[in-house]
């Protein structure tokens, strides 16, 4: 951590800050430039907070250098972490894809997707039985009868299902019937959620919050690789920006920047990210051409009669296309979709 | 465009819009809803301002419905405009690549720069004279002398040159020089300007302002077509947003938006829309593999000497690796980066 000087900060006002990084255990290495004086904190800086020096006397302002994660942090494992989801290695050169509708609406309609996501190529199976939906008013998801019915998908098609969980009593009962936790993007520094997925055995699903940086996504990660459970996919699904062209703006930078900073694999949910079906599978291609991991997707058979995001989920047959293009684009960067 | 009244809104207020409506010539169709009354207005509605219909009496909300821009439309227009290069048809399957130096620093660096991007596969040659610096004590480029250097660096490879131009009075001159003409980021709104290059002969390579949307930038390529001018290269290059990681965000959905609601080519520039040169290449290939129909790109041979944008060039050999990963894409899509015969 640097802390820089005010150009007119006393002598005694640098001593005090001095004084107070030694008193915390911190080397403190003073730099006298011709206008400022800056302070290098050296030492583990978990134990200070930036805010501190911040509101001492004569600092003008503070700059972290290190990381505030660790164990998620590629300098922490230079290698990828891999793990297994229905035989596809994750975060290898295979790609995972999940697809899906948004909300288990009926028995009918989840058996129907969950075969039509099977024959078009799909690994996993998505579906939202707790539903975070802005409005209180809108539909809120079918519960624990919608974990039956993706437990019985999963019979029927050998996809493992992938669900939200929206609070810490719920995960025993979701983690009962699913084989990958959600975290929505609402629930992202719901950080009581996190200590509790962390402590259980499945894989964890964490979706970017809607206005957090990759810093903050990977801070949550490392609320649920400190508790113990290691196998965490981190999702981009679009941030909040000015343009209103689409419902989210995909942040595709932050798929190589993740790649970069962490040794988690890394999806991309166009669906979430654009809001639009007609720009899915341009941005499912955008996101295995710039290096992502997977990609997890909403379909839906009859989209127009859908009770939640009709707008952006793709029929079967466009999914399938969708799949077909994946499969090419993953070639021309030396991966595969199996 | 529909004008939504208030619920508490009076018969009075209701009249007082209708007249409105039909004095400006438009026809007004009234739908009497149970909580609130909409008027939908029929016409050519471009004469009125939305804004000031909101503050007629009763008025709740203005919603638009057709689009604010034509002859940059697809409804206008639905088949790609398609215009040559260098060889290279832009907005056909065929993918044009532009590198070059941030700003033309001396002879010796442009023409250097120049034959290494050629020699790994560049169309065209980028290089700025006159440079919009966020800092008046910053470089602000070499002028007109830039300009000769960048014809002779033309001379050298054959490369067309792709130069920004920042002011209507300078774009005479750049454009004796220059064979496409550049309109930064944050003149996209100059629109004195746009009028400017809108009444040349060159194609432009119009950027997306930091913080215009889609719309904005398809109304600045209108000014640039309505005066005539109608080769133009829409250009994503990142938008500001609360993420600090990146210089800019890319706004890779941008790339399908404009596929769909324009026929002119779209380009992006992960040189900016990224600002650290390790992006460049992802990036890259992302925008080729969401559609877009061409990249410029920031190329230096001596990046840590750059006088301007050293951290996002990338060196000649890494733009090589890039020019393959492209075409990979390129082809995997039933696309093309079309070939050049190294002959300098």
């Amino acid at each position: 951590m640097m802390v820089i000087m005010r150009a007119n900060a006393s002598e005694a006002e640098v001593a005090n800050v001095v004084a107070y990084v030694e008193k915390n255990g911190l080397n403190a290495h003073l730099s006298r430039g011709a206008e400022r004086t800056v302070i290098g904190v050296v030492g583990d800086i978990r134990r200070v907070s930036k805010e501190t020096f911040e509101l001492m006397d004569g600092v003008d302002s503070v700059m972290r250098i290190s990381r505030p994660y660790k164990i998620t942090s590629r300098e922490f494992q230079p290698e990828k972490t891999i793990f297994n989801v229905n035989g596809v290695k994750v975060g290898s050169d295979e790609i995972l894809i999940i697809a899906g509708p948004c909300s288990v609406e009926s028995r009918e309609q989840m058996l129907e997707i969950a075969q039509a996501v099977k024959e078009a190529g799909g690994h996993a199976l998505r579906g939202g039985a707790f539903k975070p939906r802005t409005s209180p008013y809108a539909f809120q998801g079918m519960g624990e009868a919608g974990l039956e019915i993706l437990a019985e998908a999963r019979e029927l098609t050998g996809l493992p299902v992938v669900t939200e969980v929206m609070a810490p009593e719920q995960v025993p009962l979701v983690a009962k019937y699913a084989d990958v936790l959600q975290i929505g993007a609402r629930n992202m520094q719901n950080y009581n959620l996190l200590h509790a997925v962390g402590k259980t055995d499945k894989v964890i699903l964490l979706k970017r919050g809607m206005s957090a940086t990759a810093e903050e996504l990977l801070m949550a990660a490392e609320y649920v690789l400190s508790d113990g459970n290691r196998r965490v996919i981190l999702c981009e699904r679009g941030i909040r920006t000015f343009e209103t062209a689409t419902r989210n703006t995909t942040d595709i930078n932050a798929i190589p920047v993740l790649q970069a900073q962490t040794h988690l694999p890394v999806i991309l949910d166009p669906s979430h990210s654009t809001g639009k079906w007609e720009y899915v599978l341009p941005i499912a291609r955008a996101a295995i051409a710039a290096g992502a991991d997977g990609l997890i997707v909403e379909v839906h058979p009859h989209p127009e009669e859908a009770v939640s995001d009709g707008a952006q989920s793709l029929k079967p047959e466009k999914f399938a296309q969708m799949v077909k293009q994946i499969r090419a684009v993953a070639e021309a960067v030396e991966r595969k979709v199996k | 465009m529909m004008i939504i009244m208030k619920t508490e809104a009076t018969e009075v207020d209701l009249a007082g819009a209708i007249a409105m409506v039909e004095n400006n010539g438009l026809r007004a169709h009234i739908v009497r809803g149970a909580e609130r009354n909409v008027i939908g207005v029929v016409g050519d509605i471009r004469q009125i301002d939305p804004a000031v219909i909101t503050l007629m009496p009763g008025v709740d909300n203005v919603t638009r419905i057709s689009r604010p821009y034509k002859l940059a439309s697809r409804e206008f227009q639905k088949e790609n405009t398609v215009f040559n290069v260098n060889g290279v048809k832009v907005g056909s399957d065929e993918i044009l690549i532009i590198a070059g130096p941030c700003s033309v620093e001396s002879r010796e660096q442009l023409l250097e720069t120049a034959q290494a991007v050629r020699e790994a596969g560049a169309h065209a040659l980028r290089g700025g004279a006159f440079k919009p610096r966020t800092s008046p004590y910053a470089f602000q480029g070499m002028g007109e002398s830039g300009l000769e250097i960048l014809a002779e660096a033309r001379e050298l490879t054959g490369m067309p040159i792709v130069t920004e131009v920042m002011a209507p009075d300078q774009v005479e001159m750049v454009a004796k020089y220059a064979d496409v003409l550049q309109i930064g980021a944050r003149n996209m709104q100059n629109f004195n300007l746009l009028h400017a290059v809108g009444k040349t002969q060159r194609a432009v390579l119009l950027k997306r302002g930091m913080a215009a949307t889609v719309e904005d930038l398809l109304m600045a390529a209108e000014y640039v077509i309505s005066n005539g001018n109608r080769r133009i290269m829409l250009c994503e290059r990142g938008i500001r947003t609360f993420e600090t990681s990146t210089r800019n965000t890319t706004d890779i959905n941008a790339v399908p938006v404009l596929k769909s609601q324009t026929h002119l080519p779209v380009f992006l520039d992960p040189s900016h829309s990224t600002g650290k040169w390790e992006y460049v290449l992802p990036i890259a290939r992302a925008a080729v593999a969401g559609g877009a129909d061409g990249l410029i790109i920031e190329v230096h041979p001596h990046p840590e000497q750059a006088t301007s944008d050293g951290a996002q060039s990338l060196k000649p050999e890494k733009f090589a690796e890039m020019v393959r990963q492209v075409r990979a894409i390129a082809e995997a899509m039933g696309r093309t980066v079309p070939q050049h015969e190294v002959a300098l």
